[in-house]
């Protein structure tokens, strides 16, 4: 089964994240630029929260792999992802229910690799 | 444990008084105190076996079904010499409460042999499984009663009694027993899901104390399926493993020990002890040693009035079934430490025999990730319900899952009604 991961990051930890996934077999990445907030509503430690929410720039990472390497994928994101403060970021994996390359029209597995 | 023979001989009554605790504070009517206290089938078999030398022997085995209102019976079987019927009811009467606590269909049975099972060969292991399952054959089933491995058992015993249990009716019947080999329609991840489960609980746990961190040391008491997979899995979480024991001693390091080294080294020498890398103890000593978590994954009765003192951690995470008495209960709750109970702790293993039993009957079988996504979706509700029901009512975690598990098998009561 094929899965699709998508995280939010902090922009810094592009480069080692990415770095790590590619050596780790991913064989496709999308990324975009991103803004968002979460249940700090956007405000950093130390901030004072008023009624309004805080739009904070993050890197958005999609990822379609194979079910089997789903856990070592998002592992490695948590890891390099970590900042040790609030506001690092989020990994959601969804389910996939085909994928299809373009080229060829080959469908499900063949089309990641 | 000297007295252990002797406090035995009361884990029935034992749980019989926090079922009438619990069934007190549900103000239940005397006639369905009733009806939850006694067991609704209890067989007692010779288990006939004619032995390497030639000659018979014959073994005690039990099979007690305690519920079934809320579906087929479901419990495992043991075998170890300390079997007895007053065990096995106490452990059938726990399995229902476990599967109504996690919200699974299925009632409460557990069997037992009393034999050791190392002291057997395989072919007279294998003979006194078969001749086992023979004198329970008409109680057990798919739709009935549906045994899993226990202490003493595994995965090959449950395929001798899949095996038998076809033989007799005459066509494949996967769905008698779980806990089979992958190759007869086991579950991925059926192996280490108690394990597994030990440590959603835990993870829980810490997580409503908000303790987000896992730089926590954990003490592990028993290093069977249970223990060991929770240490590997614990150890894989980046939490630090301080020490583990087994029935021939403990095995202590401050800094820290690979439980997966541990694994491989006990394979080998039956034993955690003698492990090179940490400090050897007695076994009773894994209680008084310096951790945050303990995790008692053995038999029962193993934390009592007289070691309850010393434990210094902060959490007790019950792999095993009634590993603590109620007196130690008593000793627990005053340090002020935050228990999760065996009903809701060891869970994880029933559920996924659960899924088993369901990917069994659809023929169609499901994936490791699936399977463990499923089980930590049961157990994290499973306890978050007892928390919530913890702080609603003003009791222990332990309280809240009797009673939220025996309200539920009251429900079910309530509206089967009595036959006729």
């Amino acid at each position: 089964m094929l899965k699709k991961i998508e995280c939010y990051i902090q922009p810094s930890k592009l480069e080692s994240v990415k770095n790590a996934l590619i050596e780790a077999g991913v064989e496709g990445i999308s990324k975009s630029d991103v803004e968002g907030f979460g249940k700090q509503r956007g405000y950093k430690n130390g901030e004072t929260p008023n009624k309004d929410v805080k739009f904070l720039p993050k890197t958005k990472l999609e990822i379609v792999v194979e079910e089997e390497i789903v856990d070592s994928v998002t592992s490695i994101i948590v890891k390099l992802a970590k900042t040790g403060k609030i506001g690092a970021g989020k990994v959601f994996v969804l389910p996939v229910e085909d994928a299809i390359r373009v080229r060829t029209s080959e469908a499900g597995r063949s089309a990641l690799s | 444990m000297n007295d252990s023979k002797s406090i035995k001989k009361s884990v029935w009554d034992m749980a019989l008084s926090r079922l009438d605790t619990t069934m007190d504070l549900l103000n239940l009517t005397s006639g369905l105190k009733k009806y939850l206290r006694e067991p609704r089938k209890i067989l007692e078999v010779a288990v006939t076996v004619k032995m390497d030398s030639g000659d018979i022997d014959i073994f005690k085995g039990y099979r007690v079904q305690h519920n079934t209102n809320r579906g087929p019976a479901k419990g495992g079987i043991r075998y170890h010499p300390d079997v007895n019927l007053d065990e096995i009811k106490a452990l059938a009467l726990l399995m229902t409460l476990k599967c109504a606590v996690v919200g699974i269909p299925f009632g409460g049975a557990k069997g037992g042999v009393v034999v050791d099972p190392r002291a057997l060969s395989a072919r007279e292991l294998e003979n006194l499984t078969r001749r086992y399952t023979f004198e329970i054959i008409n109680s057990i089933g798919p739709e009935r009663d549906i045994p899993a491995p226990d202490v003493g058992t595994n995965a090959q015993v449950m395929a001798w009694i899949m095996d038998t249990y076809s033989i007799d009716k005459g066509y494949s019947v996967p769905g008698v027993v779980t806990g089979k080999p992958i190759e007869l329609g086991g579950s991925l991840g059926r192996e280490e899901a108690t394990g597994r489960g030990v440590v959603y609980s835990l993870l829980s746990a810490l997580k409503v104390n908000n303790i987000e961190s896992t730089n926590y040391e954990v003490a592990i008491q028993g290093f069977g399926n249970v223990g060991s997979s929770a240490a590997k899995i614990l150890y894989d979480l980046g939490f630090k493993i301080v020490a583990i024991s087994d029935v021939e001693g403990t095995i202590y390091n401050p800094k820290g020990i690979d439980p997966h080294s541990v694994y491989n080294h006990a394979l080998k020498t039956k034993t955690v002890a003698g492990y090179k890398e940490a400090e050897g103890m007695a076994r009773e000593d894994i209680f008084g040693l310096p951790c945050d978590i303990l995790i008692p994954a053995a038999l029962e009765n193993q934390i009592v009035k007289s070691n309850a003192p010393g434990i210094r951690a902060r959490f007790i995470v019950e792999g095993a079934n009634a590993p603590v008495t109620p007196a130690a209960d008593g000793i627990l709750k005053e340090k002020g430490i935050f228990v999760v109970p065996d009903i809701l702790a060891n869970a994880g293993g029933v559920t996924v025999s659960y899924f088993e039993w369901v990917q069994g009957n659809d023929a169609y079988f499901w994936s490791r990730r699936e399977v463990n996504l499923k089980l930590r979706d049961i157990m994290e509700r499973a306890f978050y319900q007892t928390y919530a029901a913890a702080q609603e009512k003003k009791v222990d975690m332990r309280t809240a899952a009797s009673m939220l598990a025996v309200e539920r098998v009251a429900d079910a009561v309530r509206l089967r009604g009595i036959y006729p």
